[in-house]
């Protein structure tokens, strides 16, 4: 469960990103948030896990007040939240097996990451992680020996390891060609459906929204100005949400097509 | 297309008003110039010296004439090279373990608070600026002559070039790895380990191998203020005049060198 109460964000430039959002999202719901960029969609996203801290107002994540929470209190909420990144954050430089292994960093001791030595329960672990994603057999390769739909995958991958019940994934298709897109959202949909793991994606393609989401949230310049189910929202929703007619830019399928 | 010709007729394109030279570099320039000319005044220079001075009998040049090439594989000559590879090895090995911890404690992905950052930092520029050479004299006057003061002075020297070199690698990683670590929920120690070492550690043993070449061709001179290797031997043919032993000797020591370089520069090509 998760609770924004007038919850805002002010950067240190003095930007706002987020401005009185209040928002409940539930166990087990794939939500999708939709907005231009500099909407504060990443904003909101991050300050779920406490990457991003609120300037002011409530959140409530698992039962953890997430402003107040300490260093040790936001290891443990962090736990508990998968993420997933646009750019797929991965070590390229080391196997796609030790960035899976990553996930498993909240409950292995110091000095077994110190000496890279990780249970056998955890290599288990990871090593479902990747099965769900269908690149178990790519384990020992270098992750920059990947295409970009693979490295995507070990990103959820990765995320699915520390056996979350929210995964927050940041634009996760925002490097991927359309079909690749496509696999990627599929995958993030069977996690939430089959896991029962909460899932909020960001996502500044319409048709992928609507096709996905179970839940829309439409952001406009740090506010929420859309919260509905997928099948609701329309062209003139969109429209509201970006604040001027849509344009090929905005669906994947059509970009594609020029 | 577009035609590479000029269309026949075309009329010669104005180009924009070409920059003046700027004064500053010809002022850097003058300013160069003069003060190379001062300075060689200064301290005397003639080119009909230097050949008058070649054209002198010359002990060391008769020396290198008759090089004694038995030098190169002698008993004694044989040990010192040992003492210097020893040398060579421990101070590389002692700078680059502490080098690690050092450099990341200087670097804001390594060390968040910002004034021991500093401190830290300031530290590093410190034993940088002191020279080898300095560092074995100083050395020599605080724990006696022998191979210690050698091994103190070799550990100060990589630890200078390691920790500068790895802190400017640490400035330009990928720092997303380190947001998907903590976003896992790992600790500092952890995010280090799994998302920052992996990345510097093939650069990292490159600046290693470089390292240990600059120790070898360093402690060829630490021996000449007393602390040990090759330097001392060198030192007591020196002083003795014996010329013709110690030409034997640099020439084993530049090819001790060359080798080592040459295995050096082909494992770091591989590396990187």
């Amino acid at each position: 469960m998760i609770r924004f109460e007038q919850a805002t964000v002010t950067y240190p430039g003095g930007v706002t990103a987020m401005r009185e959002v209040d928002l409940e999202i539930g166990d087990g719901e794939f939500v999708v948030i939709v907005g231009l960029s500099g909407a504060g969609k990443s904003t909101l996203i991050r300050a779920i896990n406490g990457l991003v801290p609120l300037t002011s107002g409530k959140l409530d994540v698992n039962g953890y007040d997430v402003p107040s929470l300490s260093r040790k209190g936001r290891r443990a909420l962090r736990a508990e939240v998968g993420m997933i990144f646009q750019g797929f954050n991965l070590v390229d430089r080391t196997t796609v097996l030790n960035n899976v292994l990553m996930g498993r960093l909240h409950t292995t001791p110091t000095w077994r990451t110190l000496i890279a030595k990780y249970r056998d329960d955890d290599i288990q672990i990871a090593a479902r992680a990747l099965d769900r994603v269908g690149i178990l057999d790519r384990a020992y390769v270098r992750a920059s020996n990947l295409s970009g739909g693979q490295r995507q995958r070990v990103g959820i991958a990765r995320a699915l390891a520390q056996e979350p019940n929210i995964i927050l994934a940041d634009e996760p298709v925002a490097s991927l060609d359309p079909p690749t897109s496509h696999v990627v959202m599929k995958y993030l949909q069977q996690i939430c459906r089959e896991l029962g793991i909460t899932t909020i994606v960001n996502l500044h393609f319409l048709d992928l929204a609507t096709q996905y989401a179970d839940r829309i949230i439409g952001l406009r310049d740090g506010r929420l100005v859309f919260d509905g189910p997928g099948s609701d929202a329309d062209e003139q929703t969109f429209r509201d949400i970006y604040g001027r007619s849509l344009t090929a830019d905005d669906t994947m399928h059509k970009q594609a097509a020029l | 297309m577009t035609a590479v010709e000029p269309p026949v007729g075309a009329p010669t394109l104005q180009l924009p008003e070409k920059p003046k030279p700027s004064l500053f570099m010809a002022g850097l320039w003058a300013v160069v110039i003069v003060f190379t000319v001062l300075c060689a005044r200064r301290v005397g220079f003639s080119f009909a010296g230097i050949i008058e001075d070649l054209q002198r009998p010359n002990p060391v040049l008769d020396g290198l004439y008759n090089t004694r090439w038995g030098e190169m594989f002698s008993e004694r000559s044989r040990r010192a090279f040992i003492e210097t590879l020893q040398l060579a090895v421990m101070g590389t090995a002692a700078g680059v373990l502490v080098a690690l911890p050092f450099a990341l404690s200087t670097t804001r992905v390594g060390n968040p608070y910002p004034i021991p950052r500093v401190i830290l930092r300031s530290i590093s520029n410190v034993i940088r600026a002191i020279p080898d050479l300095l560092w074995a004299g100083l050395f020599v006057l605080g724990v006696g002559i022998g191979a210690l003061p050698g091994l103190l002075a070799l550990f100060f020297f990589s630890l200078a070039v390691m920790v500068k070199l790895t802190a400017d690698t640490l400035d330009g990683i990928d720092m997303g790895p380190v947001e998907a670590a903590e976003a896992a929920g790992a600790s500092h120690a952890q995010m280090l380990r799994t998302a920052v070492v992996p990345q510097i550690l093939p650069a990292f043993s490159s600046y290693a191998l470089y390292d240990f070449e600059l120790n070898l061709r360093a402690s060829a001179v630490l021996g000449l203020v007393g602390a040990g290797g090759i330097g001392n031997r060198l030192d007591f043919f020196r002083n003795r005049g014996q010329w013709d032993k110690l030409w034997g000797l640099v020439f084993m020591f530049f090819l001790v060198v060359m080798i080592v370089e040459w295995v050096s520069v082909r494992i770091r090509r591989k590396l990187v």
